[in-house]
């Protein structure tokens, strides 16, 4: 039988050129995959940063490039946090800027002409495919299977845990973070592998980039010496372990402190402990190791056990020590928030009040992951089975990641690659079992070994499907888990993870788009009509996007460094305005800024967020804010006529509701969020005029009253203007005294 | 490897000859203490000054006549310093005869001793003594209209003044004048009535239209002022642009004009007594009450414009819409900007489409000629029944790479076309280097300053050489790069770095 030409292409050298090449296709259509699903957003709006974050990013990455890399890293940015500023440079990850300023002057280099922020939107797509690529080579590393790593590539492309992150716009840090995680996890793989210095050294090259991009690089800061503490006890000490740790310790470490804001977090912060430990315990065991080969057995017994003794209690006392006398920092807050769920809302307000800090939810798992999280057991278990040095990793790293993404909806990030490599693993044993033409060959019966002892079925195993109906059925099934995937991920990610959150978009009654800009509106005419340094306090969920897009200093923004500062804003917006007043000329403000979703029925607004401002506050004047006057004596947080006097008085009520009744006929305002009816006479601002508001109501701003001219205060100034009559003085006239002085 | 240095040598050499025609505005420098000559007498002068729009638009037809022995050829029109530089488009024909073209005007620096600075007319034929010649003078001044009083509230009507000599500044005695204004509306509440300058009221009052005049002011000295002060209702907005920016992109290979726009734009109306009121304005909007605020521009594109955007520092604005054009008529373009810009408000913005380049470019007579000759208006700008004006307007066109022997013409018509004369365009020529150009695109930049909406139609003319060497430019670069990758690649591929013995 002559070979067919089909033959020749698919089998030999030639074969293995048409596989190769296939794969590479199949890789580049993954990419391409992973990157045109992220940019559902660009498609339906515009090519826009996206929420919150992002914009100090973008502005930071504009600052890079206007300035230089030098006065970046000593940038001193006194439009934020006005009056005390913030040392950006140095507090802050500059990896991403940096990347994208790269990017931005190899283009400029080449003579095309791209926007920066069409680089800062399309970044996290493009890093996206990178990651599909390095998932792809992690996976290949943990099995023989030449389809476990497209499988996961393909996984790691689409998978909504990650699109979650790194859809077009969302400049954040993630975006080339996962994608340095993933590919440091590949070469200390590969490191771990081959014992090679030169994957060592690579490692802690990526590593070190990690470290520049995103504060999760403690993940990987204490998950490798986790995977090398584990080998040593299982006793798989050996000096391709050796090699590869000591390398990317050394290496890392110093690179890692490279970077103004770790500096030297990673010799005195506990959170890094873990790898300092293991080098030394690393160290402890090669000399062991070497010594055994000198000493008879009994000697090496005792040394080895008074050594482990010794080493023990040193390194405790030491750490102990340390700690206590303030060397090594005690473990940052957001670190104990990992182990006790409770512990930010009773002892940090501010972190528990980002949504993204709260336990995550059941379905969410679902929802991010779709059939992987069902595949993901499974894979686990497979490792169990080979359990090579590589597997143990993936077992450790599932655990870790596991525990972490249920208590903190954000780390499903960190999860989303190890059960993408998992559930490949599942699946292309599953398929390579079932995707068989062939029917697997019964000669081996003939060598059948005569042990009448064992049962007759173990006695040939023979591994293989026969049946064309059992194959057909488990394909068949799988391919449609695959395709309902696939369908699944589209529809969360168009549906629940491409909003801008800049702009909302609803639906017209002919079902035509419509664009709600409120947000741009205010922003632009602050750019646009106020002077370039009038001071804008907000709450500090808008302080990037003010800072990004109208341009103007802010008093506190989402980097949150300073909670009495974000404090004394929250007592300024929950406190009656004789009080608010002073605490606004003291900060220079000129404009106030609230979001008021009450016409539109836009829930993300401040009155909902009013309740954090509040115990924030409370946190810092526990005698002057106290939660429990802004709720009703039956335990009720209400806006309507019912509400308690705290809260009307409160200035943040007062600016949301100014004038908001005028558009109402007398007596029907309601307030369409909280699905309320509002008293009759909209509240009385003294201190605050109305400068702009946008026209959903959804951006209002209110400018800083002078002194008054004649000395009054502002409420007697109103009342006059007004036509009302003067007080009279109440204070009661005591007897008269005869003046001594 | 011979190839390939003659690809590269061919690459820079440099083909961007100097063009010919670029004018670098000169001021002429007079002796302080300078008057004009006394040579010519103003017959009659009639002046219209227009006050519908947000600027002043003024035609001065005047009969002169030579009162010297000698021909004459210099007329000067003297305008105050302080108002020159915002006079704008000024453009001087023979009334009788508007279809022989503009007259070459020079323009002077300020003279100290009067504050006066001159447009010097110089006729194309010398005026023969006692013989006379009708000037058809026509003009327009920017920012000279004053919002009276100067903060109004969100819905009050708003109202602008306008200052003027009741005689016409003239360099030479006039023996008649008079003045007519026009005004938007019939609401003019205050105006200066004249006493003593001629029998009857002063000024006759029509409609719309106030004339002060006719004066007999033979024995009147030239220079003499009688000021005028009339104030307006004006409830529109008086748009000005600060700068404007516009880019015309050739592109040979894509067969494409790509136009983008970038205004800064204000509102020169009353500003808010109080401040911005929301509900107001909705209720404002709602019954469609006039309003000094600027609620929406129009701007009508050619036809065939396809692709525009309307964008601003911070994204997309949604609020536009456009229309696109059916067959010849013309698409509209309506930009709403983010929020109503009120007196002292700004906007800024820029805005942009494509268009065929078919229907702007021709290529010369002749069968294989290089050269190619491109007709597009200088200015477009939206279409707004209050007018517009432009304090600075600075076109740039991008020609293709390797364009030389670049000249430019504005066209002109029978009648006034909106602009100023060559003198007063500030043209010259630089390079842009932008997606993968080796030597830069040529490019020709034209500034203009103190235009306003009625050169919205004027055409200018530009012609340029364009061989297929410099077409075949940048496909050959990128081709010889890509090849210096491939080769470096597999060069780099070669080396054996292993530490392995062999």
């Amino acid at each position: 039988m002559a070979p067919s030409s089909l033959d020749v292409v698919l089998k030999g050298s030639s074969g293995r050129n048409t596989r190769g090449l296939l794969r590479v296709i199949i890789l580049c259509t993954i990419a391409a995959a992973a990157v045109s699903s992220r940019l559902f957003s660009v498609i339906r709006f515009e090519s826009i940063i996206h929420e919150f974050d992002p914009w100090f990013n973008f502005r930071a990455t504009k600052y890079l490039i206007e300035n230089g890399f030098y006065s970046f890293w000593d940038w001193f940015d006194d439009r934020t946090w006005h009056p005390l500023g913030r040392v950006t440079g140095g507090t802050l990850y500059p990896g991403l800027m940096v990347t994208s300023g790269v990017i931005y002057h190899i283009l400029r280099l080449l003579t095309i002409p791209v926007d920066i922020r069409n680089i800062c939107v399309m970044l996290a797509p493009g890093f996206s495919g990178l990651t599909a690529l390095a998932m792809y080579l992690l996976t290949s590393e943990m099995s023989d299977s030449p389809s476990a790593g497209l499988l996961a590539a393909a996984f790691m492309g689409i998978t909504p845990g990650y699109i979650s992150r790194s859809v077009a716009g969302s400049y954040d840090n993630e975006a080339i973070a996962i994608f340095l995680l993933v590919f440091t996890f590949y070469l200390w793989i590969k490191a771990v592998k081959n014992g090679s210095i030169m994957w060592g050294a690579l490692t802690a090259l990526f590593y070190g980039y990690m470290v520049s991009a995103w504060g999760g690089y403690v993940f990987i800061t204490n998950l490798i010496p986790l995977h090398v503490f584990v080998l040593l006890c299982m006793g798989r000490y050996s000096t391709r372990v050796y090699i590869s740790y000591t390398t990317w310790y050394a290496l890392g470490t110093l690179g890692s402190m490279q970077i103004p804001f770790v500096g030297f977090l990673p010799i005195r912060n506990s959170d890094h402990m873990s790898a300092l430990g293991v080098f030394g315990l690393i160290q402890l065991v090669a000399f062991a190791e070497f010594i055994r080969g000198y000493l008879p057995g009994k000697q090496f017994q005792k040394l080895l056990t008074s050594m482990v003794l010794l080493t023990f209690g040193l390194g405790f006392g030491g750490l102990v020590l340390l700690s206590i006398s303030g060397v090594i920092a005690p473990w940052s807050g957001r670190f104990y928030s990992l182990w006790d769920t409770g512990y930010a809302k009773i002892h940090i307000p501010i972190i528990a009040s980002v949504s993204e800090h709260q336990p995550t939810a059941w379905p969410a798992f679902f929802f991010d992951l779709n059939f992987l999280i069902w595949l993901f057991p499974a894979g686990v278990f497979m490792c169990f089975q080979k359990l090579k040095d590589e597997h143990v990793f993936v077992v450790i790293y599932s655990v870790l990641a596991s525990y972490f993404a249920g208590v903190m909806v954000r780390l499903m990030l960190t999860l989303t690659p190890i059960v993408c490599v998992a559930a490949a693993l599942a699946l292309s044993c599953i398929l390579d079992n079932f995707l068989v033409a062939s029917t697997p060959s019964t000669e081996t019966k003939a060598k059948a070994t005569t042990d009448d002892k064992s049962l007759r079925s173990t006695r040939n195993p023979v591994v293989g499907i026969y049946s064309w109906f059992s194959k057909s059925v488990v394909v068949a099934s799988v391919t449609l888990y695959l395709l309902l995937f696939v369908a699944h991920c589209t529809w969360v990610t168009s549906n629940a993870y491409s909003s801008p959150s800049v702009v909302l978009a609803s639906k017209l009654p002919d079902g035509s788009q419509f664009i709600i800009d409120d947000y741009r509106e205010a922003y632009y005419w602050l750019r646009q009509n106020t002077p370039d340094n009038a001071k804008i306090m907000s709450w500090w969920d808008y302080g990037y996007q003010i800072g990004g897009m109208a341009d103007r200093p802010t008093l506190v923004d989402n980097n949150t460094w300073n909670n009495t500062h974000i404090a004394t804003v929250g007592k300024a917006m929950s406190s009656r305005e004789e009080v608010s007043y002073p605490i606004l000329r003291q900060h220079d403000v000129d404009y106030v800024l609230v979001v008021f979703g009450g016409l539109l029925g836009y829930s993300g607004d401040d009155l909902n967020k009013f309740l954090w401002m509040v115990r924030i506050a409370e946190g810092i004047w526990p005698d002057e804010v106290k939660e429990r006057d802004y709720f009703t004596a039956r335990g009720e947080y209400r806006v309507d006529e019912e509400a308690t006097p705290a809260m009307k008085n409160s200035l943040m009520y007062k600016m949301s509701y100014h004038n908001f009744q005028s558009l109402f006929p007398a007596g029907q305002a309601m307030d369409r969020v909280r699905n309320t009816k509002l008293p009759k006479e909209s509240p009385q601002l003294n201190t605050l005029e109305e400068a702009f508001t946008s026209e959903n109501w959804i951006v209002r701003l209110y400018k800083v009253k002078d002194l008054d001219n004649l000395g009054r205060d502002h409420s007697n100034a109103v009342a006059f203007d007004k036509g009302l009559k003067r007080k009279r003085a109440t204070k009661h006239k005591g007897p008269r005294v005869l003046r001594t002085e | 490897m011979r190839f390939f240095t003659a690809t590269v040598l061919g690459l820079l050499a440099p083909s961007l000859c100097a063009a010919t025609n670029l004018t670098t505005p000169s001021r002429l420098d007079l002796p302080s203490g300078f008057k004009p000559p006394q040579v010519f007498k103003n017959i009659n002068l009639v002046r219209n000054t227009n006050l519908e729009k947000s600027y002043v638009r003024e035609t001065i037809n005047v009969v002169v006549e030579n009162v010297d022995k000698q021909p004459q050829n210099d007329y000067y029109i003297p305008f105050p310093a302080e108002v020159f530089d915002r006079v704008g488009g000024f453009e001087v024909r023979d009334k009788k005869a508007p279809e022989k073209g503009r007259f070459d005007v020079d323009y002077t620096e300020a003279v100290p001793s009067d504050g006066n600075q001159y447009f010097v007319v110089h006729l194309p034929e010398p005026l023969a003594p006692k013989s006379q010649i009708t000037l058809g003078i026509s003009y327009s001044v920017l920012s000279s209209l004053s919002p009276l009083p100067a903060t109004i509230g969100q819905a009050d009507k708003q109202f602008l003044t306008y200052s003027f000599s009741a005689y016409m500044p003239s360099a030479y005695t006039t023996v008649t004048q008079k003045t007519k204004l026009k005004f938007p509306s019939n609401n003019v509440p205050d105006y200066t009535p004249t006493e003593g300058l001629k029998s009857g009221s002063d000024p006759e009052r029509k409609g719309t239209t106030y004339t002060y005049g006719p004066y007999d002011t033979a024995e009147v000295a030239p220079g003499t002022e009688h000021p005028i002060t009339v104030r307006y209702e004006f409830t529109k907005p008086v748009i000005t642009v600060n700068l404007l920016e516009r880019d015309l992109e050739v592109s040979h290979w894509g067969g494409n004009l790509a136009t983008e726009e970038r205004y800064w734009l204000r509102n020169n109306g009353s500003e808010l007594t109080n401040q911005f009121s929301r509900v107001q304005w909705t209720f404002t909007s709602y019954q469609k009450a006039p309003t000094s605020a600027l609620r929406e521009l129009t701007y009508p594109l050619l036809p065939g414009s396809v692709d525009p955007y309307f964008i601003d520092d911070i994204g997309n604005v949604s609020t536009s819409r456009y229309r696109p054009s059916v067959g010849k008529s013309a698409g509209n373009l309506e930009l709403k900007p983010r929020y109503p810009i009120f007196g002292g408000w700004n906007y800024s913005f820029r805005i942009g489409w494509n268009n065929d380049l078919a229907s702007f470019l021709r290529r010369a007579a002749g069968v294989d000629s290089d050269s190619y000759v491109l007709k597009v208006p200088l200015i477009e700008g939206p279409k707004m029944a209050e007018g517009i004006q432009y304090e600075r307007v600075v076109v740039r066109v991008v020609l293709p790479e390797g364009a030389h022997n670049v000249r430019f013409e504005l066209l002109e018509g029978t009648n006034s076309n909106g602009l100023p004369g060559a003198k007063h365009i500030y043209a010259h020529l630089n390079t842009l280097k932008t997606y993968m150009d080796t030597l830069g695109r040529t490019t020709l930049t034209l500034e203009v300053d103190s235009l306003t909406d009625e050169a919205r139609d004027s055409k200018f003319v530009v012609t340029y050489d364009h061989s297929m060497v410099d077409a075949l430019r940048k496909p050959l670069t990128i081709f010889a790069g890509l090849l210096t990758v491939f080769v470096a690649a597999w060069g780099i591929g070669k080396i054996d770095i292993s530490i392995k013995k062999r």
